[in-house]
């Protein structure tokens, strides 16, 4: 009997690891979370602005049902208030600005009124609130023991189309809460992140004669020009170790993708089929994904870069025109209609490279640009839907979907 | 069998929340103790970022947050706009005047094939490149509709650009006076949300340089 219940968990774990694999009805059995502003600084707009901002990060961690009610307490009650007393977990804080002008933050997780967990943060200027608040949701989901959440941290680089042939590029935090334009006043787009720290990028200036492919160092405002061609020139991927870049160029009109060797600035064309060949991602050091319309339509293809062997990867749908990867998995956007007369539905679909399993993300509008976080935890996409450009984030092991609209402009590209 | 893996998967759910919950009832004994720990500014969260990076759009920014960002990097201006500025109203005239006898070559959806009437359109401009503009060369801007932002798209104008080409070189025109680049969905001339205005975005422009 025990070898039975043994082989029975051992399936189970393996099936319950299985991303493409959805989980339903486990938000019955969240535990629920209020959360307590003891704030005694700064005006109600600003608290109410933190209050929703860690709200939403609360949610995206996925553990709690969190209460939406903003409710005010003083730091060192005793006890939670009555409006939250049936609630498994109160999350307590307090805003105070010190006498250099920085807000500091101190927090507490109660449980049964009893405080099970605290921590106090500190950030030279209020605008830059957010940052605390993901560090909290961070702190919390630590403290919770769950898998790690650390691409809350990590910033988001995106391009926005302000006008015809006018973009802007905007580094972000994951939530779109802060956002700084480091790029203006061109025609840039596809940024890139040039290596794991994020103080570098690359991106595509269509201003010149020639698309050029350029690199900006974000701490030195230095732009050098790396790579020229005519037609097109995108880079589509940054190795781990940043040392290789995959690139869409289109040498004689022809995109195709190459690989990039940043140390020795030499290239080499991976592809050589006549239609077109785009958006390459790296699935390990030897292999990559890419769109390719030898089928006739576009979808998802890989190669080994030693040996050459391409293979279709994706059975499904007639126009599969984007894709990400991260192990085993291959995250990819599908037309679900095709009709020139009206409005189209994008979706974004999961599949992992051992099972047949096609698992179906997201349900309406033109969702696109999906990016896999470094731990393959998360997923974060584009989504316009009427009229409005947003983030989106997929909680994958969740089965979550969040959003993040974007102030003015349409989202073009993005990375994080 | 797919049911069976849910139930599968909720059962090692329910398993994994008893042990987390099991973990927080040990931890909930163990952390009476209060953990602090001051986490400092330049330290924070920030993995990079720094004080040096900074401010929110929308709002009004301190000037000293001002002096401590990256400067907004401004791209290297297209000299073309202020030579032509700067050079003889009768070179700008004519560029210009040539310039809006080509008429842009238009797509189906999801096409970059060139039909009978594109064919005209293009002959039209290789007799203008021979005659009127052969001190100039072209650069063909290839464009889409807004279904998509994706690198697939920007690679469809850009064949959009290369049959143009194609069917210019072979109307006699030398292809070293033409050069391509695609915008993708990032240049409409109609933004409005129906099908003349897509079809009106699904097309190559013809741009004369000097």
């Amino acid at each position: 009997m025990k070898i039975i219940f043994s082989l029975l968990m051992l399936v189970g774990l393996m099936f319950a690891n299985d991303a493409t694999i959805e989980v339903i009805k486990k938000v019955d059995s969240l535990p629920s979370l209020a959360v307590e502003d003891a704030s005694i600084s700064y005006d109600d707009t600003f608290k109410l602005r933190f209050f929703k901002s860690i709200v939403a990060d609360l949610n995206v961690i996925s553990l709690f049902n969190v209460d939406r009610h903003h409710r005010s307490t003083h730091y060192n009650d005793t006890t939670v208030l009555v409006e939250n007393k049936d609630k498994h977990y109160v999350l307590r804080y307090k805003m105070f600005e010190d006498d250099n002008g920085a807000l500091n933050i101190v927090m507490k997780l109660m449980n049964d009124s009893n405080e099970v967990f605290s921590k106090n943060y500190k950030v030279s200027r209020k605008d830059i609130y957010m940052f605390v608040s993901h560090a909290m949701a961070y702190d919390i989901n630590d403290f919770m023991g769950e898998p790690s959440v650390a691409w809350m941290k990590r910033k988001v680089i995106f391009s926005r189309i302000v006008a015809p042939k006018r973009t802007e590029i905007v580094i972000a935090d994951y939530t779109l809460a802060y956002q700084h334009t480091i790029l203006k006043g061109g025609f840039n787009v596809f940024p890139k992140w040039a290596n794991n720290a994020q103080n570098a990028f690359y991106y595509s200036s269509l201003d010149g004669k020639k698309p050029t492919l350029k690199h900006l160092d974000i701490k030195t405002s230095k732009i050098k020009s790396i790579i020229s061609s005519d037609g097109m020139m995108i880079c589509s991927d940054v190795s781990s170790d940043s040392k290789k870049l995959l690139l869409t160029m289109a040498r004689n009109g022809q995109p195709d993708i190459y690989t990039y060797n940043v140390d020795t600035k030499k290239y080499k064309r991976e592809t050589r089929f006549g239609g077109i060949d785009v958006n390459a991602q790296f699935m390990n050091k030897n292999k990559i994904v890419f769109i390719s319309s030898r089928l006739g339509y576009p979808n998802v293809f890989s190669k080994r870069l030693d040996t050459n062997e391409i293979e279709q990867m994706v059975y499904y749908g007639r126009s599969n025109s984007a894709c990400s990867a991260r192990g085993e998995y291959i995250v990819y956007k599908a037309r679900e209609s095709s009709n020139a007369f009206s409005k189209n539905t994008f979706n974004l679909h999961l599949i992992s490279t051992k099972t047949d399993f096609i698992r179906r993300l997201t349900a309406t509008g033109v969702n696109e640009f999906p990016r896999f976080s470094k731990d393959g935890d998360a997923i974060l996409f584009i989504k316009n839907y009427k009229g409005q450009s947003s983030i989106g984030i997929i909680r994958l092991n969740h089965n979550k979907n969040y959003l993040f609209p974007l102030k003015y402009g349409k989202l073009q590209a993005m990375d994080w | 069998m797919e049911n069976y893996r849910q139930w599968i998967g909720n059962q090692y759910i329910l398993v994994i929340f008893w042990y987390n919950n099991l973990i927080l009832k040990i931890e909930g004994i163990n952390m009476k103790s209060i953990v602090i720990s001051s986490v400092v500014a330049a330290l924070l969260v920030f993995s990079g970022c720094s004080d040096k990076e900074p401010a929110v759009d929308n709002q009004a920014q301190t000037s000293s947050a001002q002096a401590q960002e990256v400067k907004a990097v401004e791209t290297e201006t297209v000299v073309a706009e202020d030579s032509m500025v700067n050079s003889s109203s009768n070179a700008q005239a004519t560029l210009a005047d040539i310039e809006s006898q080509l008429t842009s070559v238009y797509f189906g959806f999801d096409k970059f094939d060139i039909d009978a009437d594109t064919k005209a359109n293009i002959a039209t401009a290789a007799e203008l490149g021979k005659n009127a503009a052969s001190e100039y060369s072209v650069k063909l801007e290839g464009n889409c509709d807004e279904w998509g932002s994706d690198e697939y798209n920007f690679a469809l104008g850009l064949k959009r650009s290369s049959a143009v080409k194609q069917a210019l070189v072979s109307e006699g025109i030398d292809a070293s006076r033409i050069s391509m680049v695609s915008y993708g969905e990032s240049n409409p001339v109609c933004t409005d949300k129906t099908q003349e205005c897509w079809s009106k975005n699904r097309r190559v422009d013809f741009k004369l340089l000097p």
